[in-house]
């Protein structure tokens, strides 16, 4: 449709140049001198710096800053080259993601659709989040439909698949290798206009793209999302606390972190979540709410500050 | 097929070139396409001299209208082949006439759609301050687009009127950026060059 309305100007143009309303030179300037840059692309620009500095503010992920910033300036570049009339290639951005639970690797996924509309490298940028079951069909023939149907979802987007290890499993007569092979071809036929992102634990990923080595080449793109250090836990819980106009008193503080620690040694795999840190958050925010309700009179302090008899010992 | 558009000011020598280059090439006899506004096409035939005769001539505004030739240009040992479009010439400000002015509109459009576009000058007015022969506006709107597009070359054509090299020097120096072949459509000098450019971009 865009196409249609350009050549719909020219010769709007050229019918203004034939009735003698406007000089030649007007008219080779209005054909040949780029269109300035229309209002929507302002408010995109703008936008676009609003989305990086909202990537910035995450907590850690530095590689994953580092890798939208080169991005961004190889758009930049090819469509500088697209205009001395170089060869400009497609982008390849298919990923892979892999880290433990909670380390933002869905966040960051929802956040580069955005980043990536804004540019104009996807039309639309939302995100589409799949599992196993939402690709992998229960009899022959089953799978490709559900496949195809989900990457139809997500054409001009994202398409996240969660736990992508869990294709592969389930031996020979399993239909997730099918899933694979209709992804693959998925995955090539709109490799404009669509970018796949699969998600998982470190070594099963890992295993995963062993075992089909197609794959790996397929995915330019790596990003490893490192476990959360304890201090970076403790700036996420602030940061959420604040986004709810609460803070935190030094001795909640001090019960997150030992909470923290003590999970940590218990369990290898949430030691880096930010998801727990959520939670332990919601959980406060509650019981902060039952301890003022049987005090009967607080002040405008008490009700911002979460104490550290707030944070939950038990199971989150 | 690639199309090879011929434009400049009026009386530069467009028609006289196409005419030439197809008898450099080895045409005995010319089928020139003439395309008016509507998009209708009309083949004619012309021997080369009929044709100069019909076509060219010493007065501005001569072609009305976009008329083509079809031309194969031996490359290796091959031929390909391409078409050469001649178009009328564009002048700067409202021109009175409705036909020139729908004559400069379809110029315009052509130019859009070439892959190649040959911007003729005549060189032997340039730099002086000839009411319709020196450089107008639209040559230099013409060159600031040949930056950004992919095959645009400037033929500085008339050389056979030039006493020395000085404006040819002079007008390679204005546009640094470009590539400048001196032709002159009359004696074939710079036809060479003309065929090596188009050659490797088709």
């Amino acid at each position: 449709m865009r196409a249609g309305n350009r050549h719909g100007e020219l010769e709007e143009i050229l019918l203004r140049l034939e009735k003698g309303k406007i000089s030649t030179e007007d008219a080779i300037e209005k054909i040949t001198v780029q269109a300035p840059i229309s209002y929507n692309e302002i408010n995109h620009r703008e936008s676009l710096e609003e989305l990086i500095k909202e990537l910035d503010r995450m907590i850690g992920l530095e590689k994953v800053k580092k890798l939208v910033k080169e991005i961004y300036a190889y758009i930049e570049i090819q469509k500088k080259r697209k205009e001395e009339g170089l060869i400009a290639e497609p982008l390849v951005m298919h990923m892979i993601f892999k880290g433990n639970p909670g380390t933002g690797k869905t966040t960051v996924a929802r956040l580069l659709g955005k980043i990536f509309w804004k540019m104009g490298i996807l039309e639309k940028g939302h995100l589409v989040e799949v599992e196993r079951a939402d690709l992998v069909g229960e009899y022959i023939g089953h799978t490709a439909i559900k496949v195809r149907e989900q990457i139809k979802k997500s054409l001009g987007g994202i398409l996240f698949i969660d736990e992508a290890y869990s294709l592969a499993r389930g031996g020979e007569k399993d239909f997730g290798k099918e899933a694979i092979d209709a992804l693959v071809k998925g995955m090539e036929d709109y490799k404009e206009n669509l970018i796949l992102i699969l998600a998982g634990y470190q070594e099963e990923m890992d295993c995963f793209l062993k075992s089909n080595p197609g794959l790996k080449s397929r995915f330019p793109i790596h990003i490893d999302f490192p476990d959360y250090e304890l201090d970076e836990l403790i700036r996420i819980a602030e940061s959420i606390v604040e986004k709810r106009q609460y803070k935190l008193s030094i001795s909640a503080k001090a019960k997150l972190s030992k909470l923290i620690t003590q999970k940590r040694m218990e369990d290898h795999v949430l030691s880096g979540n930010a998801r727990l840190v959520r939670n332990l958050i919601e959980r406060a925010i509650r019981k902060q709410a039952v301890r003022l309700q049987k005090t009967g009179s607080f002040s405008r302090e008490d009700l911002l500050t979460i104490k550290g008899e707030d944070i939950a010992e038990g199971d989150v | 097929m690639k199309k090879c558009l011929i434009v400049g000011k009026p009386n530069v020598g467009k028609t006289l070139f196409l005419i030439r280059f197809g008898e450099y090439l080895g045409l005995q006899n010319i089928k020139i396409n003439h395309m008016d506004s509507s998009g209708r096409i009309q083949q004619r035939q012309y021997t080369i001299e009929s044709a100069k005769k019909a076509l060219s001539s010493s007065e501005p505004f001569q072609t009305e209208s976009l008329q083509s030739i079809e031309l194969e240009i031996p490359i290796l040992k091959g031929k390909k082949k391409v078409e050469i479009i001649d178009s009328s010439g564009l002048i700067d400000g409202i021109h009175q006439n409705v036909i020139i002015r729908r004559g400069m509109a379809q110029t315009l459009s052509a130019m859009k759609e070439s892959d190649i576009i040959l911007h003729m000058i005549d060189i032997s007015s340039y730099g002086t301050h000839h009411l319709i022969n020196g450089l107008g506006k639209t040559d230099y709107q013409l060159a600031q687009y040949g930056l950004r597009k992919e095959g645009y070359v400037i033929l500085a054509n008339k050389t056979d009127l030039l006493e020395s090299k000085s404006k040819i020097i002079q007008l390679q120096k204005e546009f640094p950026q470009h590539y400048v072949i001196p032709v002159s459509a009359l004696t074939g000098q710079g036809f060479d060059e003309v065929k090596t450019y188009v050659s490797r971009r088709i």
